[in-house]
């Protein structure tokens, strides 16, 4: 018994060592694109490119050579994220591209690197690989730098870049066109439930939960109504569930837009009853938006679809089983 | 009394002259079919996109709902004087008139634009929101949402124009200066302000200092100008990163002591921004900035360092 402990003790001592060993290191990542070499000269041989935001888990030494200061650097060069693999590679690279959490304004470097990253990405013949730089230096941010005042607002933007590129790619596969949600893989929520048990009842919570909803969307109507039936119940739901989120507004027109669509569709079904209450339904979605959202541009939205309701204007093309043009 | 007599009949004429105008233009808030006559039956004669300009000639039922004749001009884009006539069902019709028009059709707008912006949206989505926030202004010129239609219409020309590479012509300004003058003192006055700044700048910098010195000065001076736009720190920047880049350029030519000018000047803008912006995301951009002109890290030329 006595063995038992001893040897638990030690084992503790061991593991308390190798946490505070791990919280001491200095950890990072690169703000531009570098090359790393076998040694501290760039004529030596080149390992590696490492591009921005990449993970340097350990800086494990410090030289300088001929006036410039170079790192020796654990550095994880390849993740495949199909088979969650990644390859960890060690060299030099020059100093200046590094920031880690020795860094004073680290973090604030580093946002602002990623920052300027997803710029790139959105402008026309930006530099390539872009948007996966931004995805990558926001991460590094809240994963080195935890309790910046920038952490949370950084995890939600990586968690949103990696969902929206997930969400071009589903795009493009067939089966993103079938009706059922559960018959597609569905969109990784992975990065979006970290952040949302690291930052509960925040405003990217929020905004979490409101991407989330697009793997519960139908990849098409088919002319059916049972899709914008439930749609239009989760997006509600949404609504009052989070109703101080940025999204709120926009969750209660996507209900109100989708009743508005039952009512053409119910209407084209003879099925009068059942098309006057969702025409019902979403003036009343429409209302709640003008009344609680007076600020933006739900409000003028919200009344150009109660002018097309009133008027009769159709808002889905039930021939072409679209939203009317 | 007298005075108020002679001059306030004109007053009243011109007043009610200007009112029956108004009353008698609408635009479209959905796209429809131009016909011959008042009918779906009859001949089909043209289309009618959202947001142009009608003016309503007569009003008649038919079908069962109101149908309108009204005139258009043939080509708006080219302002070609010629006229296209025929009618219109009444249903997406809205006028200066219509109870909350200004609301209905920004909205539609709103909805124009999102779809522009979306992968596969509908063909001409980002001139029919042009057009209609045009109308807007036209229609509402007393409706809180005046200014922001002006201010986006003028924006999505420009872009629009900007974007058509294959035209050749520079984006017209009298959009954006339409909006400095009839809005002045306003948010929207100050970015119609900044986007001209973008007509201002060299096509290429072929490596030489004298356009980002012109620009830098630019920018700079528009920060002075209009210290509450909300462009005011993204003007700072722009003026901090163009003196980084000249520090890179004069080094490159071995001027050392104006590469050390700009670097200072660089230093020196991206503190401003860090000091009077804290908030969003340029405090950490010209952290970024900052960081990059001490460990004199290019910001010009390389890719991969």
């Amino acid at each position: 018994m006595r063995g038992l402990t001893r040897i638990l003790l030690a084992l503790w001592f061991v593991l308390a060592a190798a946490a505070a060993f791990a919280q001491d290191k200095e950890q990072g990542t690169t703000i531009s694109e570098v090359d790393m070499y076998v040694s501290p000269d760039s004529t030596s041989q080149r390992l590696a490119q490492v591009t921005r935001g990449r993970d340097v888990i350990l800086v494990m030494d410090r030289t300088t050579l001929g006036g410039k200061v170079w790192a020796h650097v654990l550095v994880v060069v390849e993740v495949n994220p199909d088979r969650e693999s990644a390859r960890q590679i060690s060299g030099w690279i020059p100093n200046t591209y590094l920031i880690t959490t020795a860094t004073p304004n680290g973090d604030q470097i580093i946002y602002g690197e990623a920052v300027d990253s997803e710029n790139q990405a959105q402008q026309r013949g930006g530099r390539r690989g872009a948007a996966q730089d931004a995805m990558r230096l926001y991460y590094r941010l809240y994963e080195y730098f935890p309790n910046s005042p920038l952490a949370g607002e950084a995890l939600w933007r990586a968690a949103d870049i990696r969902w929206q590129m997930e969400k071009a790619d589903e795009r493009l596969r067939p089966i993103s066109r079938e009706m059922d949600p559960g018959m597609r893989d569905g969109i990784d929520e992975q990065t979006m439930r970290l952040l949302q048990k690291k930052f509960p009842r925040t405003k990217w919570s929020d905004l979490a939960s409101f991407d989330m909803i697009d793997n519960k969307l139908c990849g098409s109507w088919k002319g059916e109504t049972k899709c914008p039936e439930k749609e239009s119940e989760i997006y509600e739901k949404y609504a009052r569930e989070h109703p101080d989120s940025p999204k709120a507004a926009e969750a209660l027109y996507n209900a109100a837009w989708r009743q508005a669509v039952l009512a053409d569709m119910y209407k084209a079904q003879n099925e009068r009853d059942k098309s006057e209450k969702a025409r019902k339904k979403s003036v009343e979605l429409a209302q709640e938006i003008t009344t609680r959202f007076a600020e933006g541009d739900w409000k003028p939205q919200a009344m150009e679809l109660m002018h097309a309701l009133q008027q009769g204007i159709p808002v889905y093309d039930i021939e072409t089983k679209k939203p009317a043009s | 009394m007298k005075h108020w007599n002679q001059v306030g009949v004109p007053v009243l004429i011109l007043l009610a002259a200007a009112l029956a105008q108004a009353a008698d233009r609408g635009t479209l808030i959905r796209e429809s079919p131009l016909y011959s006559s008042a009918g779906s039956s009859s001949q089909k004669v043209g289309q009618v996109e959202r947001g142009r300009d009608l003016t309503i000639q007569e009003r008649k039922d038919a079908d069962g709902q109101a149908w309108f004749r009204i005139s258009m001009a043939a080509d708006q884009a080219a302002q070609i004087t010629k006229e296209l006539d025929g009618w219109v069902p009444g249903q997406a019709m809205v006028t200066a008139s219509t109870a909350n028009g200004d609301q209905i059709i920004f909205g539609q707008a709103v909805a124009s634009e999102h779809e522009a912006e979306e992968r596969g949206g509908r063909k001409g989505a980002a001139q029919d929101a042009q057009r209609l926030y045009a109308r807007v202004a036209e229609f509402f010129p007393s409706s809180s949402l005046a200014a922001e239609a002006a201010w986006r219409s003028a924006d999505i020309r420009w872009q629009l124009a900007k974007a058509d590479v294959r035209s050749g012509t520079p984006p017209e300004e009298k959009y954006l200066q339409e909006v400095i003058t009839r809005y002045p003192n306003t948010k929207q006055a100050q970015l119609a302000a900044f986007e001209l700044l973008e007509g201002k700048l060299c096509p290429e910098w072929r490596g030489l200092p004298d356009c980002p010195e012109k620009e830098s000065a630019m920018y700079e001076q528009y920060a002075r100008e209009y210290p509450q736009s909300p462009k005011a720190a993204e003007a700072l920047y722009n003026a901090a990163w163009r003196q980084a880049a000249l520090a890179d350029m004069y080094r490159i030519d071995n001027n050392n002591s104006k590469s050390d000018a700009a670097r200072k000047k660089g230093t020196t803008l991206a503190q401003q921004i860090m000091n009077q912006y804290p908030q969003g995301d340029w405090k950490p951009r010209a952290s970024d900035l900052l960081y990059k002109l001490e460990k004199k890290i290019p910001t010009f030329g390389s890719a991969t360092q």
